[in-house]
């Protein structure tokens, strides 16, 4: 891991229209490294597209995306993985044909034909991802299929540790969750950090879990930014409130 | 690349029918052989399919566009031009590999059903051009014959035949088995989470689209000269293209072993059922047997035989 001296991700002014929708309207933030924020805000507000737009999944309308010092807006989904930054998603994605142990090990083939081909897989170093994020050894040969929402979440999780990410976008994390699952998922994401230093970004509708892992928090709400500071201050935030609740 | 226990028994597996076969001319009648050599050809076209799309899910109807531009390449240059069959059939190799680009360029916006059409278009516009544009040199509607063998005999053509198949099947199973085979399935399964594991999948399928190119480049061109002629009615003829889907699915998709025994079967079953139905009846019985195994076996002939050696490991045990 490299240490910057400015923030480790920066959006600048970021716009995404769909259409007439004008689904992100000149978000600005910073992400220092090491620093947990977590995006809040109500159904629609723009959370998922500002992640979107951050893995170049959607080209932004208009607006910056900075990362460690260098303009990656225009740089493709895969070359961001391997700058640093990776993301789950709000319904789990796995190669669901595979098993654990094999989505484990997309994540960590290299992205170069020449070694897919010639370089065999690790089975133990995946085994090793796969336990660091709870997995037994029995459900490293199981199929996605046979997993619980909780252990889709974590495979998601293994998949992205295995391309080691600096910055990890988490998307509705705790969502479909029982409170035990959101509980060991809690402390995977701060283990994680702990060990390995990582940078979090956390969606989440699950304001109670949020509430304890989060530095920083943004709220979101009709694509703008509506409220930035400390997880109390902004839910006592009156705006927050009315966003929420009605006015 | 590494190769575990598991690829070193399998690897027996192939020796041994790479022996077989190479001792079933000495049993069977040139009328057999003859029907064989068919098959290898289908096996050949087959495998090309199952390695783009058995693995990464981009369903192409239009192999017969890059057979046919293998075919019609080695035709031209050999027959119009005088080159020799070494350098043209090299040359419908390379030929085929850029048309196999040109067949990737939509893959790059489309997938599903609408990249299976436009593939289908490809054939359906190498079909047009072929009997339209320089006719004199195509052959127009007639094509060419008369083309040159590259060896005479069945004997000698089911050996020079097997001998493509076999090779080109044992490169393309060593290559599913490794971690590209894998980041292949990945991308049928779900594209977007390939790339946010840091894949480039441009890359990957533009692999995949050269490799099946040239598998169905060198298919192709061995294929014209074996039968001598070519035509693009009998060359993009819609019957040609699902002969060699249903060899892939019936077999087994994605398994590379599965669509050359689907080619056997289907090249058997055709020939067999010949003296009996003459006619193209014997297509609608066909498509009523692969329909049947297809619903009740949607692995294909593979995993029935597959799961057939594992009971019997099993019952040793």
């Amino acid at each position: 891991m490299t240490a910057t001296a400015g923030p480790l991700l920066e959006v600048r002014d970021l716009h995404m229209t769909f259409g007439g929708i004008r689904a992100v309207q000149g978000i600005s933030f910073q992400v220092a490294e090491g620093e947990t924020l977590g995006l809040i805000g109500p159904n629609g507000a723009g959370k998922t597209t500002v992640f979107n737009m951050i893995m170049a999944e959607l080209r932004p309308t208009s607006g910056e995306i900075w990362f460690r010092g260098e303009n990656i807006t225009r740089v493709p989904t895969y070359e961001r993985v391997k700058r640093g930054i990776a993301r789950t998603y709000q319904v789990p994605q796995p190669f669901g044909e595979m098993s654990v142990g094999a989505n484990i090990r997309v994540g960590m083939a290299p992205d170069d034909i020449w070694k897919l081909v010639s370089e065999g897989a690790d089975h133990a170093a995946e085994a090793d991802i796969g336990r660091s994020v709870g997995f037994s050894d029995e459900q490293i040969d199981m199929l996605p299929s046979e997993l619980a929402m909780g252990d889709l979440r974590r495979l998601e999780m293994a998949r992205n540790v295995a391309v080691s990410p600096t910055l990890l976008l988490l998307d509705e994390v705790f969502a479909g969750l029982t409170l035990r699952e959101i509980g060991q998922i809690s402390e995977l994401l701060v283990e994680k950090k702990r060990k390995d230093g990582l940078t979090y970004i956390i969606v989440s509708h699950d304001l109670r879990a949020l509430a304890p892992l989060v530095d920083r928090v943004i709220v979101m709400s009709f694509g703008e930014i509506i409220a930035e500071g400390t997880f109390d201050d902004v839910v006592r935030d009156e705006a927050v409130r009315d966003a929420y609740l009605g006015q | 690349m590494a190769i575990d226990r598991e690829t070193l028994r399998y690897l027996g597996w192939w020796l041994a029918f790479g022996v077989l076969m190479c001792l079933l001319p000495f049993v069977v009648g040139t009328g057999t052989l003859r029907i064989l050599i068919f098959a290898h050809f289908l096996a050949m076209f087959a495998m090309s399919w199952d390695f783009l799309s058995g693995r990464t899910g981009y369903i192409s109807f239009g192999h017969p566009f890059l057979i046919g531009i293998a075919g019609y390449t080695t035709a031209i240059l050999s027959f119009r031009f005088d080159v020799p069959i070494y350098y043209s059939i090299p040359a419908a190799i390379v030929a085929t590999m850029v048309g196999g680009t040109l067949f990737f360029l939509p893959a790059l916006r489309i997938r599903g059903t609408y990249f299976a059409l436009v593939t289908l278009a490809f054939m359906e516009i190498l079909y047009q051009l072929t009997k339209v544009v320089a006719p004199k040199i195509t052959g127009g509607t007639r094509g060419m014959s008369g083309l040159e063998s590259i060896v005479t005999g069945a004997v000698n053509n089911y050996y020079l035949s097997f001998g493509i198949m076999f090779v080109t099947g044992v490169v393309l199973w060593l290559l599913i088995r490794t971690r590209l085979g894998i980041a292949l399935s990945a991308i049928r399964m779900n594209e977007e989470a390939v790339r946010s594991t840091g894949h480039n999948t441009t890359k990957l399928k533009l692999f995949a689209f050269t490799v099946s190119a040239a598998v169905s480049g060198i298919g192709g061109a061995f294929y014209v000269h074996y039968i001598g002629s070519i035509a693009p009615r009998g060359m993009f003829e819609i019957n040609f293209l699902f002969t060699i889907l249903v060899a892939a699915l019936l077999g087994g998709a994605e398994t590379i072993i599965g669509p050359i025994m689907g080619a056997y079967f289907l090249t058997v079953l055709l020939e067999y059922l010949r003296p009996v139905m003459p006619g193209m009846e014997r297509y609608l019985l066909y498509g009523a047997i692969a329909l049947v195994l297809y619903v009740v076996r949607p692995e294909g002939i593979y995993s029935i035989i597959a799961d057939a050696g594992r009971k019997v490991q099993e019952w040793r045990r």
